[in-house]
């Protein structure tokens, strides 16, 4: 049996290399954090038009699963070929999501290449220098940046609330038909809760760019302890794409989503048309995705072209933002100009430029955001 | 003799080598780690584990419980159906049926009890479409009851296949001189068979617990979140904190729920080699 196994190794390591040494190609490895959505934006849209102008280049791309999940993966294969001192890693270009990012740059695992690529003066968002508490300038992109809002079905629900305060009567007036994933279940939960803590416990300011002091977690007590109430007048719901499922088939009328999903499932119909978004007050938490290059990635060059392709305008303005939904990751004026103006005031139809600056707020820095979550695990689940 | 006790030990050889790269070195790992920070001993990581998620170990031990109780009731009616049931061609068609579910993965088996039993799934759909119910009344059995009946449902197959197999083994003559001397067939269920194929109904039981104990895709697919099961609990550690250390600690909670039954289990297999050797 052993020696069939070890046969069976050796014989699927040797054609492995014989396949890449038959093609005499260069493989420039991209892994990929995040939800399917994300895989095949790489997959079907970036690498193709990549692939056309560097012949002899050939994309492969993994994507490594949903939710920090995803980057935390990403983040032990790094840590593990660093650690055994290999001389190059293989991953040439990672898209990891914030808290990790600020993890790698923590650990030495990326290279500082935003200064060597054009696209890197594009870049005016805060979120471009500070991952949740971590100082990132110069090793990361923003890919794109994305945002939490409640969803909810405007057949039903003729004047939703337009704060945490006014939600927690809207469930007490209407049981069961608010629903969310609670946080073990994809974030757009996550985002609820902290959303939650920044209107009952510390405002969203402190917590996201002041250093850490758990002096600041005094009264999330009762926060957590209003929490656990307002959470017997929901439904739970299965996951990001569960709370959409549950307001499609009617289960629910309300619940927090990912804007660029709602927006994807609208587009494909699998939503009705009468799911409308609001963005409540003092706000809700998004965060962008980073595009990174090892530290030492077999392909530094070709993997900062690669970045370069992925951030410049016209990439973020036909693919980010018209196919994908999502906010840009540089610069929204650079972006204005690429696109047509129905696509352009689509982005923001649910959504007005001027709620997201007011009450689109960031993740908490690093620690705060353990503590959100194991509070919530001790306090309101347990 | 002695060259041949040494061949002996080399033929074992590759398979306990395996074992212990493969499972018994993770294991001595994982435990260690349960119980260590930085190299000293310390029992933290269990006490923030019993802190946090206390409530969902008990969920996972009732969840355990129910669908093991349910599982035992059914698979002995299917495999008394089977062994005494006249009608043989309903019994051909049970025994084809029963089998179904050996043969589709924990995974396939969630999503379809999703789609099925949610709210508006295709069972409440059925329901209201022949009009036993209104939209009104339908309720979703996402949740506790929706992991039971998926665990229930796919372990059926496999504890029916042992139960009804030892059922087959036993000696025809029994049942016969039985019913001759007029007993029925509820009779000779509880006083001749179910007493001889104990061993084998404990050991589908125990087989049936552990697996159960280590599904990760049912509760987190079909199960809310809160509470959920130990499985979910250790995924969210390692993935949202990184936090091995409590992660292991709810592995080494599910290893000595599991060690329990494991005992029952190897007692019981030693003394049936025992009795036939």
């Amino acid at each position: 049996m052993f020696t069939r196994t070890s046969i069976a190794v050796f014989a699927a390591i040797g054609l492995t290399s014989v396949i890449s040494a038959a093609h005499g190609e260069t493989v420039l490895n991209v892994a990929s954090a995040g939800s399917q959505n994300m895989v095949d934006y790489v997959k079907t849209y970036l690498a193709p038009k990549f692939e056309a102008t560097h012949p002899g280049v050939t994309i492969n791309v993994i994507g490594t699963g949903p939710g920090d999940a995803g980057s935390q993966k990403i983040y032990e294969k790094l840590s593990a070929q660093k650690d055994s001192n290999q001389p190059t890693w293989d991953i040439d270009v990672a898209v990891v999501h914030q808290k990790m990012g600020g993890e790698m740059v923590k650990d030495d695992l990326l290279a500082k290449y935003r200064s060597q690529i054009d696209t890197g003066k594009l870049v005016s968002r805060d979120s471009a220098k500070n991952a949740l508490g971590t100082n990132v300038n110069g090793y990361v992109m923003p890919m794109f940046h994305s945002q939490t809002a409640i969803a909810y079905n405007s057949d039903f629900v003729k004047h939703p609330p337009t704060s945490y305060n006014q939600l927690v009567t809207w469930t007490q007036q209407h049981p069961k038909a608010f629903g969310y994933n609670g946080i073990k279940n994809g974030m757009s939960g996550v985002s609820f809760v902290t959303g939650w803590i920044y209107a009952y416990g510390t405002n969203a300011k402190t917590l996201s760019s002041e250093p850490y002091n758990k002096a600041n977690e005094a009264n999330w007590k009762s926060a957590f302890a209003k929490l656990k109430a307002f959470n017997k007048n929901v439904t739970f719901t299965p996951g990001n794409a569960g709370t959409l499922d549950m307001l499609n088939r009617g289960e629910i009328f309300m619940g927090p989503v990912w804007v660029d999903m709602f927006y994807s499932w609208k587009a494909q119909g699998k939503i009705p048309p009468s799911m409308k978004l609001s963005l409540i007050a003092p706000g809700m938490p998004g965060q962008p995705m980073y595009y990174v290059i090892p530290k030492k990635a077999a392909h530094p060059e070709l993997a900062r072209q690669f970045i370069e392709l992925a951030t410049s305008p016209e990439v973020q303005a036909q693919g980010i933002v018209k196919r994908f939904n999502w906010y840009p990751g540089i610069d929204a004026k650079y972006v204005k100009s690429k696109l047509d103006k129905a696509t352009w005031n689509k982005l923001f139809a649910e959504i007005t430029p001027e709620d997201l600056s007011k009450y689109g707020k960031s993740f908490p820095i690093a620690q705060y955001f353990d503590d959100i979550k194991e509070g919530y695990e001790r306090q309101v689940s347990n | 003799m002695q060259q041949k006790e040494a061949q002996k030990l080399w033929l074992i050889a590759p398979a306990a080598l395996m074992v212990s790269l493969f499972f018994l070195y993770p294991l001595c790992f994982s435990l260690y780690s349960a119980v260590t920070l930085d190299g000293a001993l310390t029992l933290s990581h269990l006490d923030k584990a019993f802190e946090l998620y206390s409530k969902d170990m008990l969920f996972t031990v009732i969840i355990v419980l129910v669908s093991v109780m349910l599982l035992a009731i059914l698979s002995i009616s299917i495999a008394a159906l089977i062994t005494l049931s006249p009608f043989r061609s309903v019994v051909g068609i049970l025994g084809f049926l029963y089998r179904l579910p050996l043969f589709i993965p924990f995974i396939v088996a969630a999503q379809m009890m999703r789609t099925f039993l949610a709210k508006n799934g295709l069972m409440n759909n059925a329901f209201v479409a022949s009009g036993l119910m209104t939209p009104m009344d339908t309720i979703s059995f996402l949740g506790w009851s929706g992991i039971i009946i998926t665990f229930v449902w796919k372990q059926l197959a496999f504890s029916t296949l042992l139960i009804s197999g030892a059922m087959a083994a036993l000696d025809d003559a029994q049942i016969r001189a039985a019913r001759n001397l007029g007993a029925s067939r509820l009779r000779i269920l509880f006083g001749i068979i179910l007493p001889q194929i104990a061993p084998s109904l404990g050991v589908a039981l125990v087989l049936s617990t552990v697996t159960m104990m280590s599904v990760l895709s049912v509760p987190m697919m079909i199960g809310t979140g809160t509470p959920t099961m130990i499985s979910a609990d250790m995924a969210f550690r390692v993935d949202s904190y990184g936090d091995y250390h409590v992660a292991n600690a709810l592995g080494l909670v599910s290893y000595l729920i599991c060690a329990g039954l494991a005992w029952f289990y190897l007692r019981q297999s030693l003394k049936d080699k025992g009795a036939t050797a």
